[in-house]
């Protein structure tokens, strides 16, 4: 039994090496796009909705309304970013329920580089929003005494999301590994479609705080400017 | 080693690679027609806030219509009763002035005929009245009455005023001394002598040889009648008969005016 599907190495040519991780991310990378490209290429806006057609519209505008619930801002730039991340998570999570499946999120470098996406993406889309010299000087909330304690925060809640996806979705792998040994029969499947749930969640919990994280680096910018028009 | 970071490096680029990939295949073509489908459906709801906009004014306009129409209706019928109402006035008035008319040619038909039947009746009357007189006096003379007749019709002439007598000479020239006598009985000779005695005593010749004519006309009750020319001298029951018939319808007639009069309007009274 492997915990880590880095260690899982299929292909090895010189320092280039193919791991169980990065195969089952491309797997889950062709699935979407493919999935995307089959139902977008005959999309219509007159008349009758295909299934498929209707179910990526309810989930592209359920993303869409929950970055502008959060945000309280239009979720059009924040939405390839963020949406991306719930359904990568949320497909990758899913499709443990197949057999011979590694998720890839139950590998600490899968959400470590998620994480770190988050990460950079927060001061990207703050400076894109409020400017550079703005982004900083919110470091420098509310006295500059408390830049170390804003950057040890900023650090700590990366690896926090990281640690906490990789936790979730390492820890229902290994339940079940453990379950199967001991009863083998019925309550693994049960533990299953919990992981199912619980997959679904981290998803969500993960796409809602990196959209907290990158809202919260604009929104000083947008009290200004609500300040600025009272 | 939990964390490889050859393995972090490559996942971000998968990662960074996906977004884009999701960006062209899902979120782009799927926001578009989202949009796409809610401008068509904010254009068919304008069209059709238009159209109900369109459909409500045409409503109104054809309501409106119809009171017009039901207004002139019954402006049209409201003329009908009336013009009903006084055409009917019209023939109702027509019918009674007919009426009235019939009615009083009628009553004047029937005044009429009545006057008509009133006046035959007084003559009638009068005539039998005098029919009576006049058998009475046939049946009562005689001689006695003849002989006071022939006196008196005789006295008449030798009294005869100037102008008359000159009168009578002119007739008796005029006539070739032709004298007609017509009297109810047979005159006796000497009062025939006596008259002609008269007469030349009038003419004031004594020799004037009258040639007298008698007739006898029982009609003439109890009466002489002397023709000489043109000039007629004569007495007779008749002529005081004639007078009394007179006399009895002119008191007839306006006796039966004053009857009609008070009938009259008794009459109409039943009428109207």
């Amino acid at each position: 039994m492997t915990i880590n599907p880095d260690g899982i190495i299929l292909l090895e040519w010189g320092w280039f090496k193919i791991n169980a991780t990065i195969l089952f991310t491309w797997l889950v990378m062709f699935l979407l796009t493919f999935g995307s490209w089959l139902v977008t290429r005959k999309l219509t806006s007159k008349g009758t909705l295909t299934r498929w057609q209707n179910l990526l519209e309810v989930l592209v505008n359920g993303i869409k309304g929950q970055i502008k619930e959060i945000s309280r801002q239009e979720p059009e730039p924040y939405l390839p970013f963020v949406g991306t991340l719930f359904i990568f998570i949320a497909i990758s999570n899913i499709l443990s329920i197949l057999p011979g499946y590694i998720p890839p999120t139950s590998s600490l470098s899968t959400t470590a580089a998620l994480a770190i996406c988050v990460f950079v993406a927060v001061p990207v889309f703050g400076i894109a929003h409020q400017g550079m010299l703005n982004y900083l000087k919110q470091y420098l909330q509310p006295t500059f005494f408390m830049l170390p304690f804003n950057v040890i925060g900023e650090l700590s809640r990366t690896l926090a999301l990281a640690v906490r996806l990789y936790g979730n979705m390492m820890s229902g792998t290994i339940i079940i590994a453990i379950l199967l040994t001991i009863t083998p029969l019925i309550f693994p499947v049960v533990m299953q479609v919990l992981g199912l749930l619980t997959g679904l969640i981290q998803a969500y919990i993960f796409a809602i705080l990196a959209m907290v994280y990158i809202a919260s680096a604009s929104k000083t910018h947008q009290e200004a400017e609500k300040k600025g028009e009272i | 080693m939990i964390i490889d970071w050859y393995t972090i490096m490559f996942q971000i680029v998968n990662f960074l690679i996906l977004v884009f990939l999701l960006r062209y295949f899902l979120y782009g073509p799927i926001i578009r027609a989202m949009d796409e489908r809610e401008q068509t459906i904010m254009q068919r709801e304008e069209k059709a806030a238009a159209q109900t906009l369109e459909a409500e004014n045409e409503t109104r306009s054809y309501h409106q219509k119809s009171e017009k129409l039901q207004q002139r209706e019954e402006e049209i019928l409201e003329k009908a009763r009336v013009a009903a109402k006084n055409e009917k006035q019209e023939l109702l008035e027509q019918a009674r002035r007919e009426v009235d008319e019939t009615r009083h040619r009628w009553k004047e038909e029937l005044t009429r005929e009545r006057e008509t039947f009133i006046t035959e009746l007084r003559q009638r009357i009068g005539q039998q009245a005098c029919l009576i007189a006049r058998r009475c006096l046939q049946d009562l003379a005689d001689s006695y009455l003849e002989e006071l007749i022939w006196d008196f019709f005789l006295k008449k002439i030798g009294e005869l005023p100037e102008e008359e007598c000159a009168s009578l000479l002119k007739a008796s020239v005029a006539g070739d001394h032709k004298v007609l006598l017509r009297s109810a009985f047979d005159p006796p000779e000497a009062k025939l002598n006596e008259l002609k005695k008269d007469l030349q005593k009038i003419v004031n010749d004594p020799e004037a040889g009258f040639h007298l004519s008698v007739k006898k006309d029982p009609a003439l009750i109890c009466g002489l009648e002397l023709a000489v020319g043109g000039y007629r001298i004569a007495w007779s029951i008749e002529n005081y008969l004639e007078d009394v018939e007179d006399q009895i319808l002119k008191e007839l007639e306006q006796a039966a005016p004053a009857k009609q009069a008070e009938e009259v309007p008794g009459s109409g009274e039943r009428g109207s």
